[in-house]
Parts: C-alpha cells; structure tokens; sequence
C-alpha cells in the first residue's frame, strides 16, 4: 500500500444560487457546424448562469426557423414554447399575463421578426411587453434552403441566384422609433460584449430587443453579403463596451477602457455601465442612436452596442392592472365569485 | 271588429344612429312587463349612422319567438325603405307613418295612422327632435294597443338607469303620441295588447352578456380579443364585470384583458395563457376564426387548453357583418390543416350561454384541447327572457395538472404526451414548476414531447388525439330531446334555431305528422342522437346555413344504415328564422322522400 497523496477533488464553479454552469446547458445542436447561433446558445447559457437566474423560471419562447430550434440547445431545465412562424409575441404575451414572475426569454429569426411576425413584434414592443427578444438576424431563410430575408441589405448577393434589390429592414431602428425600452446590436462572435447585453436585457423591465447579426455559414457566406462572417469582422463598428454588474456581485471588476463611461440603473436595481467609444452618443437620446445607425448604413457597416435604452416606461403588467400574485396562483374562490354574489346578480337583474 | 290581443308582429324601420333602439327596448319591455311573450329582433347595418334599421317584436301567446310570417303593425319613420317596406305590406296591415318625413302613403288597402312624429319631437325640444321623434311613435303604439302606463314608465326608468332627465323627456314625449293618437284617431284596427299573469319572473338579457358572465364565473384569467362584430359586446360584457366581480380590494383584476392586434395575435396570446397554466379565452366571429387556424392546430397538436367564442355571423368573407347564421359548425369542428377534430359547444338560449360560458374552461382543461363556444348573432345580440343563472354544479376542473413534487415523482414514468391512464389524456406540468422542462412543439414529438418523425410515433399520436376527443362526445352537454311517441319525423337542430322549433313543430303537426326533436348541444356528437335517428322513421336536420353543414357531420359519422334515414333541410337568407320557410321546407323534403 502506497501513501499516495488522495486527488484533490474537482471543483465545480458554481453561481450565485449555487448551481454549476451545466444546469444551464440544453441538448445538442443540429443546426450546421458553426452556425452564429451555437454562438448565441452559449452566451443564453453564460448570461442566465453569470445572471443566477434559477433555471426553471425561465420561460424559452420561440416561432419557426433555425434560430427558433435553438431553445432545444440551451436551459434544459426551463419550460419553452416553439410556436408557429412568427407568432411567438403573442403566446409570450398571454403567458405573461397569467404568470408575470417568469423570465421570459424569446429568441427568434429575422424571417420570424422582419417579415410574418412583424406585426406581433411591434405590438409586443408597444406595450412594452417584460421580455428579452433576440433576433438571430442572417438575412437569409435557412431551413428553407437561403432564399433573402427582410433583413437582406440592398446588394446582397447569394451563392446562387440574384443580387438582392430590395430595401432591408434595420429592426434596430425600427424598435427606436417604436418607442422600445432597451434595443442594442451586437454580432455573434462578440461573445463578451453579447453577453453584458443579454446580462443587462434580462434585468430590464419592459422590452429588451437585441439585434444579432449571425451569418449562415451555409447559405449566405460569401464575403459579398453583408451579413457574412468575414463581412462583418473585417467592418463591425462598436459604439459601446457594455459591461453589466449584477446587484448581488457588485464588486465584480468592470473592465473600464480610457474615456467616458456612463453608469445606467436597471429596474432591478442593477447597474449597466456603458463605455463609449464614441462618446457623443447619449443611450438616452433616440435621435442619435438613429443618426448612428444611419450613418453605420451609410458607410456600409454595422454599429453595435446598447443604442437606446429608456427605464420611465411601465411595462404591460402595470397597465394589466391585475393583483399581485401571478394569476395561475390566485386561489379558485377569487377567481370564480361566489353563489350569493350570483344571486344578488340574478336579483339585481330581475329588477 | 274582433280583437287581436298578443299575437302580432310590429315592424318598426328607422336609421340607425337616431336613437331607436332605445325607444325599441323601451317598447320591448313595456310589454314584458305586462307578462306578454314577447320578442324582439334587431336587423341592424353594418355602419354606425344613417343606414337602414329594422326592430321586428313578435307578441305570442304560444311563446313563439320567431319573427314571423307576417308584420300586422308597420312604423315608418326612415324614408330610404319607405316604399318598400309600405309595398310588402299584406292588406289590412296597420301603418303608423311619420306626416312630417314628406314621403307618400300610396296605399289604401291599410289602415293608416298618420303621425307628425318631427313636429310633436320639435316642441319638446328642437335640438334633439330626431331623438325624441323614436319615442313619440312607442307613445302612439302605447296608446293604440293599450299598453299599461305603469310598465311603459318602469321600462323608461329602466333603459335611463339613474339619468332623472333623461327619463322625464321620454315620458313627456310618450305622452304627447299618447295624446295625439287619442285626440286624432279612433282605432281602426284589432290589435290590442293583454297583460298576463307572470308565474316566473324574468329578466331580459342577449346572449353575449350571458356568456361573459359564463365565462366570469368560470374563471376566465385572461381575455385576448379583437373587435369584430357580432362578438364586441361579449369582450366588452367581461371587461364590464371584471370591476364588479373579479377585483381584489384594492380594485386588482384577477383577469388580464389585451386589445390583440389582430385575431391571430388574439388566439395567441389564449395558447400563451393556456400553455402557462391560465384560462385563456377570445370572443370572435367567423372571420376572426379563419385568421386563428394556424393557432386551433397547434393547440390541438401541443395540447393547449384554451377557449374560443365564435358568434356565427353570415359568410363566407365579410359576408353580411350584421345578419346572423350557423355557417361556421364544419370550420369549427374540423378547424386547422391537418386531421383535428375540435370539442364545440353550443348553446340555445341564455341560460346555456353562461352555462357553457364557465363549463368550456373546465372542458378544455379537462380534455386539454381547444374548445369552441358556438353561437349566433340572433341569439348573441337580442335580448331574450331568462329567468336567472344557475350557479355551476361543480367546482372548477382544472385537469390532469401535476403541481407537486411528491405527486410528479410518484410517477413510475413521466412523459408530457404519455397516455397513463388510458383515456388519451396524458399529464401536464407547469412552465416555472421545475418539473419535467420540455419544450412544447408544433412539430411531431413523441410521448416525452421530444421532437420525432418516427412513424410509429405519429401514428400513435394521431391516434391519442382521436380517441381523446371522442373519449369526451358522452361527457360533452347531452342533447336536449323531446320525443313523442309515435316516432315519425325526428328534427336534429341545433343553437339559436330552438327560438323557432316550437313553432315549425305545431306547423308540421297541423298537417297531422307526429313530431320530435333533438337539439344537439356540443361536437362530437352525443351517443344519443344516434339512438334518437335510428328510433324515427325519417330524421331531418335543420340549420341555417346553405350546405347542411351537421347533416354533413352526421353523414361521415353514423354507421351506413342509418345515413339513408337522415335528410338535411338547410337554409339561409341572413334574416333570423321565420318559422314558416322551414316548415314548408321539411314539408317538401319529407315529400320526397316518401315518393
């Protein structure tokens, strides 16, 4: 018999809550080998676990597309909804409106969100509806094998086929003059930046909108289209450095790069620091944020970070006016009035 | 001259816009509080102001509440249907016609009444003489039929809750026709009105605002709606509870009401509901159905409880917006691509329609599948007399929900698709319970809700959802029979046409056929209503639409030797029902059949 010094034992990182990163993680993907939107699965994942979010109280909302699959590869542990094409506002709205405790995380495609769905995203996004809403934006229908989205820029050109002529549409910007609460850009290779994003989404009361370019490395690759991976590296722009503090970690170091910085309050409580680059730009002021995006139009680039951000809105629960316990907890004799009061009803209408 | 007492129709045509249903209801329910059978009928434009409207009150002593054959007493205040209104009229008819509107009273076969309805409105006062002009005709009908001063003025106090003016103006206006009738004619015709004694006291209500206190007391937590006539006032008969029924004490609602963007949205947001643990419920009409089909899929497939009312108006496309029909029974029934089959109630008078008001949520949870409320504009929009709602017999069903831990991990094995105890109806769990996560689909999955495309998974699946839903046809509101002995000719009807049946029933009878009838109250079909066609010689089956769309359902549904004993009388003008046009047609129909 050796003495053999005993192996110390692995040690699992745990979060806030105590849990490891692995109660985050879902199944495995069948989207194309190095897809953006693996990318994102991840940072969902990182965010939700750096966040300590208890897994289960999160609601993955989904329409139809590539990017809608994804709520299969992510947060196994949560209840998800993967709806039909386009409609996933609204099923997360009537979920929220019985149970408003949950967090409800929907991720959704650029065909979903710019062309079937856009009307239920721009209602959602009027009432403010309390949800994070990622857009998995490649300007291409993926599982219908890369025909052009909404989202295509003019000039776009496929591996086959035409090139795109029609006017895109900037959800980002759209979300602004929409009055949207917190809308931001980011690319999915920018793992940190995405993720302070999505941290600082996840705590926002009202309607988080975070426009994702991820390009389809299968059909809309070509350095030619706009939306492509070597497109995007060689002329994304980043208008902030957003780092995110969660309420419960304030003495997490905050990466402050020289210049200015503005420190913005969530709902929560928790903080959200931005660190311009450009430091005319005001995530309070609509008009620049617009101006940014437009001129990032005009050079043929892509400006990311949080544009806009406005905390002074209610979000749709208030206006729902409804008692505090979400409804699926009221006790059954509050939801349904008793026999007298039916009497008295019949009585009163007898006259 | 011999008099008519009670049993007549007055047809009274104005614009709408001016104030006339008002007047109307206040007519309707001066004679309901005389204890006369009355009911009333507004054909109303799908516009808001100037277009025309006609108010059609059928008195019966039998109770019949169809609008009938004929109208004996005409009003005639709307000039754009003057000439033809005055033109169907049968001879011996009654007119009582506004002097002041400058149109021609061309006929001399009628007994006519003049009224100077604009004069008598202008000295009361100018500014609102088109209002009040409505009211002095209800005054001249008060005066020609003898209608009780007593329950005219309870029926003014009535329809002005409160409003102390408003009411000292009618009743001031009601005198001054009143009076004109009195000073100008003597009466010419035999119609009079009789009180009766009233055994059960009754109120008036439509049935939109009976099924919103259905759903009421049913629980409703959320409602996702948008507006589409004729279903408005059904959302709007819950928003206008919610304050007075489902608030805490600090006026906190315990249901959600959202103005959808559209009726995709709407049904939606009711999956959303039902999907997270809420009773989720929209009100809408055929159109609004057409554009929720991709929804009524997914919630058949996915397993969403969840409830739509659809008040059938005429289609197909927009149709007649403001006529009423039961053209929607197929869609409804069969609702969605694919192979579905949907549980449908559907109601017949106002009782039922809070009935099924609460009893849809318990259904949907139960059988955790969507559930349709079918009704009509007929029975939706006009108000008929009730007698009072009937408080649920018991407590709510909320289904196979697992919402504890010790319950969920006693399960040998769990699986949200998994059929445990033999019925097709598996188990769910909650969205934020931590208990078996799944990720609800639309695409084919397997017993544990994980995505496949295997074809024994499908196969099976298909086969659940079939036999679930027929699992519920003899727990589903039985049909309603009255049967006489002799078992000749069986009438299957269904929803707003009992308003009618009593009356083409003693149409038939008086030609000396022996008559049954079977109303049939939910899809899929109860056992019973086999059993009641093969006990009859010859079944038809009424309805108001042009394809006999229940004949149809009864066609692929009954075993082969029955379908032979089975005929479809289907029709459909828009207009509410006039008992004679079916009976007359069931007549010809049986004709034939016996050729």
């Amino acid at each position: 018999m050796s003495d053999a010094p005993a192996r110390p034992a692995r040690t699992v990182k745990l979060n806030v809550i105590n849990e490891p990163k692995d109660s985050y993680t879902g199944g495995k993907s069948s989207l194309c080998p190095g897809c953006g939107h693996d990318q994102i699965s991840n940072v969902i994942i990182a965010a939700a676990w750096e966040n300590g979010i208890e897994p289960h109280r999160i609601a993955k909302m989904s329409g139809i597309g590539c990017s809608s699959k994804t709520p299969a590869y992510y947060l196994g542990q949560s209840h998800g909804f993967n709806t039909v094409h386009g409609r996933m506002p609204s099923v997360t709205t009537g979920a929220y409106a019985v149970n408003k405790d949950l967090l409800y995380l929907g991720v959704s495609g650029d065909g979903d969100s710019a062309s079937i769905g856009i009307g239920q995203l721009i209602h959602a996004i009027r009432r403010n509806m309390d949800m994070v809403y990622i857009v998995e934006n490649n300007g291409v229908y993926g599982l219908t094998k890369g025909q052009y989205s909404a989202t295509a820029d003019v000039g776009s050109k496929k591996k086959k086929g035409k090139i795109n002529t029609t006017q895109p549409i900037d959800l980002a910007a759209l979300a602004i003059n929409l009055g949207c609460t917190f809308v931001a850009r980011s690319f999915s290779g920018s793992k940190k930046q995405l993720t302070s994003l999505l941290k600082a989404a996840m705590s926002h009361k009202g309607f988080a909108l975070i426009d994702v370019i991820s390009p389809c490395v299968t059909f809309n690759n070509n350095d030619e289209s706009m939306r492509s991976y070597g497109y995007v590296k060689e002329n994304e722009i980043t208008l902030h450095m957003t780092d995110y503090i969660p309420h419960f970690n304030p003495v997490e170091e905050v990466e402050v790069p020289e210049g200015h910085f503005r420190d913005i309050e969530l709902h929560d409580g928790s903080t959200i620091r931005l660190e311009t680059i450009s430091d005319e730009h005001d995530p309070g002021n609509a008009v620049a944020a617009l101006t940014a995006l437009h001129e990032a139009e005009t050079d043929q680039k892509h400006v990311t970070g949080l544009l806009y951000f406005d905390n002074t809105k209610p979000a749709l629960a208030e206006d729902l006016g409804l008692v505090e316990t979400p409804l699926i907890d009221v006790p059954a004799d509050s939801l349904r009035p008793s026999k007298a009061i039916l009497d008295q009803l019949n009585a009163a209408l007898l006259g | 001259m011999e008099s008519i007492a009670n049993d007549y129709t007055i047809n009274i045509a104005t614009a709408n816009g001016t104030g006339s249903q008002s007047a109307n209801l206040i007519l309707l329910q001066a004679f309901f509080e005389m204890g006369v059978p009355v009911s009333g009928k507004n054909l109303f434009p799908s516009n808001i102001s100037g277009l025309p409207t006609w108010y059609i009150m059928r008195l019966s002593d039998h109770g019949y509440q169809a609008p009938g054959d004929r109208t004996h007493i005409q009003v005639l205040v709307n000039p754009a249907t003057w000439a033809e209104d005055l033109a169907a009229l049968e001879p011996g008819s009654v007119v009582i016609w506004n002097e002041n509107a400058k149109m021609e009273m061309n006929r001399e076969d009628v007994i006519s009444y003049p009224v100077p309805m604009s004069a008598l409105a202008r000295k009361i006062n100018p500014k609102i003489a088109k209002l009040v002009t409505n009211i002095v005709y209800v005054g001249v009908l008060a005066q020609m039929l003898g209608i009780d001063q007593n329950a005219l003025e309870s029926a003014v106090a009535k329809q002005f809750k409160g409003k102390d003016s408003a009411i000292e103006l009618n009743i001031t206006a009601l005198g001054l026709g009143r009076d004109y009738f009195k000073d100008t004619f003597s009466k010419k015709d035999p119609y009079v009105v009789e009180s009766r004694e009233i055994e059960t006291p009754k109120f008036f209500i439509d049935g939109n605002e009976a099924a919103a206190l259905g759903c009421i007391f049913g629980g409703v937590q959320m409602l996702a709606w948008y507006p589409i006539t004729p279903s408005s006032s059904l959302a709007e008969g819950i928003i206008n509870y919610i304050p007075q029924l489902r608030v805490d004490d600090e006026g906190n609602a315990t249901c959600a009401v959202i103005q959808a963007e559209d009726e995709l949205a709407a049904a939606g947001m009711v999956l959303g509901a039902g999907w997270a643990g809420g009773r989720g419920m929209t009100a809408t009409s055929g159109p609004g159905i057409s554009l929720m089909q991709e929804f009524i899929g997914l919630a058949y497939f996915a397993e969403i409880p969840s409830v739509f009312w659809d008040v059938n108006r005429v289609g197909p496309s927009t149709g007649l917006p403001t006529r009423t029909q039961q053209s929607d029974i197929t869609m409804l029934y069969e609702g969605s691509h694919g192979d579905t089959q949907h549980i449908v109630l559907m109601p017949g008078t106002v009782e039922e329609c809070f009935e099924f008001g609460w009893r849809a949520f318990d259904i949907t949870e139960r059988f955790q599948t969507p559930v349709f409320g079918l009704s009509d504009l007929d029975l939706g929009m006009n108000r008929w007399a009730c007698e009072g709602f009937t408080y649920p017999d018991q407590d709510m069903d909320r289904g196979k929900v697992v919402r504890d831990k010790d319950v969920f991990e006693a399960f040998e094995e769990f699986g949200r698709y998994l059929d445990v105890d033999g019925d097709g109806i598996p188990y769910r769990t909650l969205p934020g319970s931590g208990m078996d996560p799944i990720l609800y689909r639309g695409t084919g999955h397997n017993p544990k809700g994980v995505y496949s495309e295997k074809p024994e998974d499908y196969f099976n699946l298909m086969a659940r959802l079939k036999s679930k839903i027929d699992g519920a046809r003899d727990l589903l509101p039985a049909p309603i029979l009255r049967e006489e002995t002799e078992c000749e000719v069986g009438i299957i009807y269904l929803g707003s046409m009992e308003n009618t049946i009593q009356e083409i029933d003693d149409m038939l009878e008086a030609t000396g056929l022996k008559v049954s009838q079977c109303r049939v109250r939910a899809l899929p079909l109860h056992s019973e209503v086999e059993e009641f066609i093969r006990r009859h010689e010859t079944t038809i089956v009424l309805e108001i639409n042009r394809d006999g769309q229940l004949y149809g359902i009864l066609r692929k549904e009954l075993p082969n030797d029955l379908i032979t004993k089975v005929h479809s009388v289907a029709y459909s003008d828009g207009m509410p029902p006039r008992a004679r046009i079916y009976s007359d047609r069931i007549l010809s129909t049986l004709k034939e059949v016996n050729q």
